[in-house]
């Protein structure tokens, strides 16, 4: 039973690192209106950068190296989708041949982040904090320190959304590009500045997955990435309170089943929920297409 | 449901909307062939004629979301052919497409501060209290989301939107396709009669010739593309031609827009 | 030559036929029938497994380290047969998924989630193929015969393997180039409009993903026989990247493409970075740089150069039919006898029966509440050019569709021929002879004129897969018929100069001519024409209404809706006025228009 209790805590550590990822991916395809599957990849590799900052001179803090990751991520993700993705699809690319362009992207950054690498593991210099246990939890402060990353961005993210001008303009973009650009918006401007926003977030992701997971190398999130997709999907695609659901329950389906079945098929729930979703209701829990 | 009228909009300057010899079309071929009309400032001119007519491509035309193959579009004298649609809404044209005329997903509110969106932060809060005068039905559901209202609602918060920005000129596609009769009517008389009286021009497509007809000061009847008739209401009723045009009558040969 | 370059050369020729056999399959799936399989290499692996387990012996020889399930111990050919077998199995329930509710990006992620998560499985569960360590000590094919490592043994794999590889081309161009085959191009082109047209999708899919899946086993299990390895890191899902990058780069829709792509790509690169130096950066950086490499063309080629290399080529198929024609100087007793057979219209006994071909009987379809039709019930008289108007949103379109069944009705009843077909799937009424055309350009575009019109002949010998297989001395003679019929056609509408073009590559009215000959060619008994002559200028308008009344006096009963109301006046009688969902009056032209309920019914729209 405490074990029970305890992987629910797992669970919600990892439905902490899901929420930020697929809230990122999930936003990222409302506006884009392209499924980038590179997606995970470019969390390795701002990973991959808050390493190299945290290995720098003394050794910084990763939190430090967590922000640069998060513009690397930002920095990166812009420009995949400008020079990238939106060419193939101005020229009137079918969805399926983008997410083929999407999975060579995949394999371009993932690649050239293990040939920088090397195909050895590595992992950050730091230090987990002390453990805690509450109510039947097994947390360590970092633990901690990760669900609440994870919900000053939801919340963050909520009330850009509901409240700012330009997180209004992010859902009208989605929901119908022309009246967007009809209303006087710039459409073109609001999604470049969500893919910053989406990258930022892909960045932070790949930071934290790594400090939960530990040691990792250029492969290490691609099993992420059906988790993501799992979440995503699960909410409906270009959902993003969709996602946040979607992440609790998956991220906690994981790590329950890890006691019942074994650590090694963990991943196994993530995928029958996605293919179940996928067969029967693709549109997800809500409605699919726009945010809100 | 039932409409009420509500107050009328503010006055504003309103700008006279010319074509010249307009055609327009997809990919090169031309729907609309040689086209000039002409909206007076405190007018209300309608656009109507059979299916294929090429109504609707005209109004897209305008507001560059079709080409403009060859001709001219003039607001108040100044070339805008094939502006952008957000460089034409900030030229000061309201226009109101047939669908997708709202932001299904946000709620009433968010689509008036979208329509809202080229105006100072400051002003926002005011502009939405004036077009709820206009459309007092609006104020009650101003947290729906906008993809729940009825079709006489959704229709009402999507010239809602557009009359945020004052605009000097309003384009409306097909404002009652999808409405009751009566609704439709009551649409036209009170909602779309009165932007005019702002002083602003109203340039309408309807299929509904009769209702429309009855708010217009001037009419034009299209078919195949090109102007056959034009008239006040009152000569249009009158002419033998008018209801031959609709129904393809006319002795005539077919002219339809070429390939 | 020396000796390590002559076993160099030999283990070229195995991996290079290897990956062509794989290659091929996914062209068949992806480029011929548009299937974009992301989970592609589960079948191969699934054929190596297969061979593995068919071949070893039982698992507690060896020392018993491995464990397996199987272990039969059985000789050549059974394991190789057993891989092409289970590749063709494991294919049947992923056709459940994407014959039915998947469709374009959706299933592709789907089928790429399924293959990463089948490597996990097989990864951890141990007891199946022993788990990361992977099958090991795998007996090779007939190597009691001779020493495996030696030369004689390797080259003869080698020619063996290639073989293999060329009768699965000649099995795979001979489906393609068949009328089925041309009906899986229609899919791939335009599947909504291939099912309208009487193409059964569901099985077309089906039998292509069992086919490519047999093929992608075959080839894991001539790979496995050769290298005797085989574990989960052969298998993730960059390697059904790569194949994918191979198809692509060397040509989509074209098998010679698929080999070129299978040389070049997953073969030349292994083969390239050979080369270079492994002391070149830290260890692993040129495997990784392979993989970047891979991504890059990838990305360029689709940009690029979309087609490969080696693009699909346009089959002059008229061409050829006239130049065989004048070659075998065919009579022409035998040409009229030919044209008899397969008359376009179906042939009617004089005298034409009487009565209706079709009646509805309270239509309603509804659309989340709104009825677009309001309980319609009309008939329409055999042999006759019906016209169906009415004022925008009246439901006319919305009542043709559910008609050809591509909408389902709510209410009432359709009988065609005396028959209910209220439920009958549309395909299956485009094969009793209710079909339609679409207002929206729905033309195959990657086929030719004439190819588009063949595609549309019902229940052509050549159009099954057994058929195909049979070869083209079963179904020329029909297909010959059948092009003479197209050629008809097409002189009658002034196309023929334009057979062997590409479809998409004409203008608007004539593809809108075609997509009107393609559903003559359909053989319909009724003909469902939705607003035919939008942007027709007059004069072919005209033309083709009188080629339509032609069509009609020859015993094809035809129901048109259309707009351009002075073309009504001339070709059509009856005319059914539809009106916000329900009629409102029926009669001639000229009688509608002094009908004042009629005109009140355009004039208030």
């Amino acid at each position: 039973m405490s074990l029970f209790i305890a992987s629910i805590g797992f669970g919600i550590v990892t439905a902490s690192v899901l929420a930020i990822a697929a809230v990122g991916f999930t936003v990222q395809f409302g506006v884009t209106d392209v499924i980038n599957l590179a997606y995970s990849s470019v969390m390795i590799a701002s990973a991959y950068v808050a390493f190299l900052i945290n290995q720098l001179g003394q050794g910084q803090s990763i939190w430090i190296a967590m922000v640069v990751a998060a513009g690397f991520g930002a920095v990166v993700s812009v420009v995949i989708n400008k020079y990238l993705y939106a060419p193939f699809q101005r020229r009137g690319t079918s969805p399926t041949a983008v997410v083929i362009v999407s999975l060579g992207v995949l394999l371009i950054i993932e690649y050239t982040v293990q040939a920088v690498e090397g195909s050895a593991n590595v992992s950050y210099t730091m230090s987990q904090g002390a453990t805690l246990s509450f109510g039947g939890l097994i947390l360590t402060v970092v633990q901690l320190v990760i669900i609440g990353l994870s919900l000053i961005f939801m919340v963050g993210l909520h009330l850009l959304l509901r409240y700012t001008r330009f997180g209004k303009a992010m859902r009208a973009t989605a929901a119908d590009r022309t009246l967007a650009r009809n209303c006087g918006i710039r459409t073109d401007r609001v999604v470049t500045l969500a893919c910053l926003l989406t990258g930022a977030l892909c960045g932070v992701a790949g930071t934290v997955f790594v400090i939960n997971t530990g040691s990792f190398g250029a492969t290490s999130a691609d099993l992420f990435l059906v988790m993501i997709l799992a979440a995503v999907f699960l909410g409906g695609p270009g959902q993003p309170y969709g996602a946040m659901l979607g992440a609790l329950v998956i991220g906690v389906a994981t790590e329950v089943s890890a006691v019942f079945i074994t650590a090694d098929y963990k991943y196994v729930p993530a995928f029958v929920i996605l293919l179940v979703v996928l067969a029967v209701r693709p549109r997800g829990l809500f409605n699919a297409g726009a945010i809100g | 449901m039932s409409v009420e009228a509500g107050a009328a909009p503010a006055t504003v300057k309103g700008a006279a909307l010319a074509t010249e010899l307009l055609s327009a079309g997809y990919a090169g071929r031309a729907v609309v062939q040689e086209l000039s009309i002409r909206v007076a400032p405190g007018e209300v001119v309608s656009v109507v004629g059979p299916n294929g007519s090429g109504k609707s491509t005209l109004l897209k035309s305008l507001v560059g979301v079709v080409q403009v193959l060859s001709g001219k579009v003039l607001l108040d004298g100044k070339d805008i052919t094939n502006w952008s649609p957000d460089a034409a809404a900030r030229a000061g044209i309201g226009y109101v497409p047939q669908i997708d005329d709202v932001f299904a997903p946000l709620t009433v509110r968010e689509n008036l501060e979208m329509g809202g969106y080229l105006l100072p932060a400051r002003e926002v809060p005011g502009r939405i209290t004036h077009v709820l005068d206009v459309f007092p039905q609006l104020a009650r559901m101003l947290t729906r989301k906008a993809g729940r209202l009825s079709g006489g609602e959704r229709k009402m918060l999507a010239m809602g939107r557009v009359l945020m920005l004052e605009p000097r000129a309003f384009i409306l596609d097909e404002p009652t396709a999808n409405l009751a009769p009566a609704l439709a009517n009551t649409l036209l008389e009170d909602h779309i009669r009165q932007l005019s009286a702002t002083g602003a021009s109203v340039l309408v497509v309807e299929q509904r010739a009769r209702a429309v007809l009855a708010i217009s000061d001037r009419t034009y009847v299209l078919t195949g593309g090109r102007c056959r008739l034009e008239g006040t209401p009152a000569e249009l009723i009158a002419s033998p031609d008018f209801a031959d045009t609709f129904l393809g009558g006319t002795k005539r040969p077919m002219e339809s827009a070429s390939e | 030559m020396s000796q390590a370059t002559l076993f160099y050369l030999a283990n070229l020729l195995i991996y290079g036929s290897v990956d062509a056999i794989a290659c091929l399959g996914l062209s068949m799936q992806f480029g011929v029938a548009g299937i974009s399989n992301f989970g592609y290499i589960i079948f191969q692996a699934a054929g190596a497994y297969t061979a593995a387990v068919l071949a070893l012996p039982h698992p507690t020889a060896n020392g018993g380290f491995q464990s397996y399930i199987g272990g039969l111990g059985l000789p050549f050919p059974i394991p190789l047969l057993g891989a092409a077998v289970v590749g063709g199995l494991v294919a049947l329930p992923f056709s459940l998924l994407v014959g039915r509710r998947l469709t374009g990006h959706v299933a592709a992620i789907g089928l790429l989630v399924t293959a990463v998560m089948a490597n996990l499985l097989v990864t951890n569960f141990v007891p199946l193929f022993n788990g990361a360590a992977g099958l090991s000590l795998i007996p090779q094919p007939l190597q009691n015969l001779a020493n495996p490592q030696g030369q004689a043994y390797q080259w003869g794999y080698g020619v063996a393997a290639a073989i293999v590889a060329l009768a699965i081309y000649f099995l795979f161009r001979r489906i393609t180039e068949s009328p089925y085959g041309r009906s899986l191009r229609a899919m791939r082109d335009n599947s909504p409009v291939a099912n309208a047209l009487g193409k059964d999708l569901l099985s077309m899919r089906t039998a292509m993903l069992v086919l490519g899946g047999m093929a992608a086993g075959l080839s894991g299990g001539v790979l496995v026989g050769f290298i005797t390895l085989w574990d989960p890191g052969a298998w993730g899902y960059a390697e059904t990247i790569v194949l994918f990058a191979a198809v692509i780069i060397g040509g989509t829709g074209n098998h010679k493409g698929a080999i070129l792509g299978a040389v070049l790509v997953p073969l030349g690169f292994e083969e390239a970075t050979r080369f270079i130096p492994s002391s070149l950066g830290p260890p692993g950086m040129i495997p990784a740089l392979q993989w970047v490499a891979i991504g890059l063309l990838i990305v360029g080629f689709l940009w690029f150069r979309p087609q490969g290399i080696i693009p699909e080529q346009r089959r002059r198929v008229f061409a050829k039919a006239q130049a065989r024609a004048a070659l075998t100087g065919a009579s022409d007793a035998t040409v009229r006898l030919q044209r008899a057979a397969t008359a376009l219209v179906p042939a009617e006994p004089a005298p034409k029966p009487e009565g209706s071909i079709l009646a509805t009987e309270g239509v309603v379809v509804s659309f989340g509440g709104l009825r677009a039709v309001d309980g319609v019930s009309i008939s329409v008289g055999r042999g006759l050019l019906t016209g169906l108007i009415g004022p925008n949103g009246a439901g006319k379109s919305t009542f043709l569709s559910a008609l050809a069944g591509t909408v389902p009705i709510a209410e009432g009843r359709i009988l065609f021929s005396g028959q209910d077909v209220s439920r009958m799937p549309a395909y299956l009424r485009a094969r009793a002879g209710l079909v339609r055309t679409f207002q929206l350009a729905s033309e195959f575009k990657r086929l030719t004129v004439v190819e588009n019109l063949l595609a549309a002949v019902p229940g052509q010998k050549g159009d099954t897969f057994v058929g195909a297989l049979r070869g083209r001395r079963y179904w020329q003679q029909e297909e010959l018929a059948a092009i003479d019929q197209a050629k008809q056609l097409m002189d009658r509408f002034g196309l023929l100069e334009y057979a062997d073009s590409y479809a998409g590559n004409l203008s608007g009215g004539q593809r809108r001519l075609v997509e009107i000959m393609r559903a003559i060619m359909a053989r319909p008994k009724l003909l469902l024409l939705d607003e035919p002559m939008a942007g027709i200028n007059p004069t072919l308008a005209r033309r083709i209404g009188k080629n339509l009344q032609e069509l009609c006096a020859e015993g094809m009963t035809i129901l048109l809706v259309e707009h351009e109301l002075a073309f009504m006046d001339e070709f059509c009688d009856p005319v059914i006025v539809l009106a916000e969902g329900r009629v409102l009056a029926e009669g001639t032209m000229a009688a509608l228009r002094g009908h004042p309920e009629v005109v009140e019914a355009y004039l208030v729209g």
